[in-house]
């Protein structure tokens, strides 16, 4: 190009390896050729010449500015979970100088964990994993009535439970490491906070400060567990966040809360074995339809967990320190003066989540958040009151808090960004499954909100208990799985509301989701022939309306 | 820099390599055996060598590399053999750091920044 450059020779300086320390901090990269021009920092080998095929370089070295100014990178994504390596990898993908910046700050107890966010360390991956060690331990107990034979009792080991997820959980950490520098996108393990409309501070665990501007943002902080704010429960309490890695079996353990993570991590704690009890301020599964929440909560009731309803713990007090101590928990009740006191090992609060917008310097950038949950109000396209900042995932105001969801979103704004796309996320009749031990799968509207939409007139619910055929053998519960379909009347009984509650739900459900999409209806399904044996064929043979009164209790095949 | 190199071939002879180290950090790189022209059947893992020994010089002070011959081809191609089996390798070449699940398989071995990342980063 006969342009003249300069070229400091680190192996040839004496501060060779500090000016690598410094470049690794300021640019992310700790390999050479570590290129600038102009004073903008361009890349690596791969970089630079991607620079040069697409004329950016040019303009650099020109110092060509055109309306826009010269930032670091086309984007910069404050998040490395589901949402921000989702956005993240897409833009890049598309020619874009991309970076993504992840950091965990630790619990009060002082779990942390690697890159993925919620989902890969603290959410849907070890709680899955754990759900299926709980689920097993009661296929051992069935696989008697089918002829194997064991004479041991069998137990459950914590540690080699949490070791072997642990493990897993650190080959995704890794992978998506890889991932990004394949990609080329630039990725920092460290805290982001906006100080100017287009720049933030980065400082990571060292506290070291970096500065980085950009063209666009998007917000991928996700969400924490909130605490109850009463004595005793930053200190002695533990979340979600701490109990997947913890180094000890939990033991005797008090579940606050009724959200699915509570009913989940209730769940399988029960099903390895341990004591648990959950208690409930008001209703369970808030949002969710209420006749399958009650449905998954009273099958958990009757297989051993125990429910304290309508009680909020007001102390938690240590008696004794231990891997794990012993917890008095004193709670009252919200209707009366009644108050209760329980022993546990362990209390894991699971009331809510927290979105991770408070500390970012949002206010300095004038982006507003709903100031009562912290979460952001975006339009359709995901763009945030500031124009060139846009969010995705947990955080949103007013939609739904799910992996498939963020990663959705994330990648259809990338490509609207950046790909020229003009694709917007759908986020209407998204099917979703709570792992329950009972699992309960749906896919659009809870019966409560059909009623509420159209009218109770307007709509026809077909439903039916059924025996899923390996539980007659070992004689499990009867007229407990329960299926039901919610049409609209006025739309040729199209389907609203999808929800089954069985084994394999989410598997169950995933197709109908599909269907759903389509346009599913009554006929439809009626028209569909089933599948035999298997749970999900119920939905092909739905006859009993609710409005008809009739008995759906089942006699046996 | 202070590092240490063991050459060694086949799985029993990995694993007391690995043992000696214990406590160092160990690196390892899997490659098929090599003739008596010093080249390996694995074409991939000849290309890989050289990109990952320019990078030894970045692994952390005391730490073990450990240079493994795994065996000829129909041994590798056998899906019971030891260290597919024991330590779930899928492919030569394979660059891992021990007791971690941090790996970098076949053409991953070749990019010389992910081999950097493996040898440097947590």
């Amino acid at each position: 190009m006969g342009v003249d450059y300069y070229a400091l020779e680190l192996d040839l300086t004496d501060d060779g390896p500090n000016i690598q320390e410094v470049l690794a901090e300021l640019t992310g990269q700790r390999t050479v050729p570590n290129v600038f021009v102009n004073g903008t920092h361009v890349g690596g080998y791969d970089k630079t010449f991607q620079a040069y095929k697409s004329g950016s370089l040019q303009n650099l070295l020109e110092d060509r500015i055109d309306d826009t100014e010269v930032y670091d990178y086309d984007l910069i994504v404050i998040g490395g979970g589901s949402g921000g390596l989702a956005c993240s990898k897409e833009a890049a993908s598309l020619g874009k100088k991309v970076m993504v910046l992840d950091y965990v700050v630790p619990t009060p107890s002082g779990t942390s964990w690697g890159l993925g966010g919620t989902c890969v360390n603290v959410g849907c991956i070890p709680k899955k994993l754990m759900h299926q060690a709980a689920l097993l331990g009661q296929a051992l107990q069935d696989s008697r009535k089918f002829g194997w034979e064991c004479d041991e009792q069998v137990k459950h080991n914590w540690d080699t439970m949490v070791e072997a997820i642990q493990n897993y959980i650190g080959s995704l950490n890794w992978g998506y490491r890889v991932s990004l520098r394949e990609k080329t996108v630039t990725y920092l393990n460290a805290y982001a906070e906006f100080i100017e409309p287009h720049k933030i501070k980065a400082t990571n665990r060292k506290r070291q400060e970096t500065f980085h501007t950009a063209q666009t943002f998007v917000l991928a902080t996700g969400e924490r567990p909130r605490y109850l704010g009463i004595p005793g429960d930053k200190e002695y309490c533990i979340t979600s966040d701490d109990l997947f890695s913890l180094p000890y079996c939990p033991g005797k353990t008090l579940i606050v809360g009724a959200s699915y993570v509570a009913l989940e991590c209730a769940g399988f704690l029960a099903g390895i074995g341990l004591d648990v009890t959950v208690m409930v301020r008001s209703i369970l599964l808030r949002g969710f339809d209420q006749e399958m929440a009650e449905r998954a909560g009273a099958y958990m009731e009757t297989h051993g967990v125990k429910f304290i309803r309508k009680f909020v713990p007001t102390q938690i007090e240590r008696l004794e320190e231990g891997m794990p101590g012993r917890l008095k928990v004193v709670a009252q009740s919200t209707e009366g003066p009644e108050i209760v006191e329980g022993e546990y090992n362990t209390v894991l609060i699971a009331i809510g989540r927290d979105a991770c917008t408070r500390n970012i310097g949002l206010d300095k950038i004038g982006v507003k958040i709903n100031e009562k949950n912290g979460k952001i109000p975006v339009n359709d396209e995901e763009q945030t009151n500031v124009p060139h900042v846009y969010a995705i995932g947990d955080i949103l105001d007013g939609k739904l808090e799910l992996t498939p969801v963020a990663i959705q979103a994330g990648k259809l704004l990338a490509r609207r960004l950046f790909g020229g796309s003009f694709e917007k996320c759908d986020y209407v009749n998204v099917p979703t499954t709570v792992f329950t031990p009972l699992e309960y799968g749906c896919c659009g509207l809870p019966e409560e909100r059909a009623i509420g939409e159209y009218g109770k007139e307007s709509i026809e619910v077909y439903h039916t208990l059924f025996w899923p055929l390996e539980w007659t053998v070992p004689g499990r519960d009867n007229n407990t799985c329960y299926a039901k379909i919610i049409c609209n009347k006025h739309d040729k009984n199209r389907v609203l509301g999808f929800h089954v509650l069985g084994p394999n739900a989410g598997e169950i459900t995933q197709g109908f989701g599909a269907a759903i999409k389509c346009g599913l209806t009554k006929e439809l399904l009626d028209e569909t022939i089933g599948i035999h044996p298997t749970c999900a064929e119920v939905f092909t043979t739905l006859e009993v309306s609710k409005s008809s009164g009739k008995d759906i209790t089942q006699a046996g095949c | 820099m202070g590092w240490e190199e063991k050459a060694v071939r086949g799985y029993s002879e990995f694993v007391q390599a690995a043992e000696q180290s214990r406590g160092r950090p160990v690196f390892a790189l899997f490659c098929g055996d090599k003739d008596a022209q010093g080249r390996s059947w694995c074409p991939d893992c000849v290309t890989a060598e050289p990109v990952v020994r320019c990078e030894l010089n970045s692994m952390p002070d005391g730490s073990v590399f450990i240079y493994c011959q795994v065996g000829d081809r129909p041994y590798w191609k056998d899906p019971n053999n030891e260290f597919r089996k024991k330590l779930k390798l899928t492919a030569v070449p394979t660059l891992l750091k021990y007791g971690t699940p941090q790996k970098l398989v076949e053409e991953e071995c070749l990019n010389r920044e992910l081999v950097h990342m493996l040898f440097t980063e947590d």
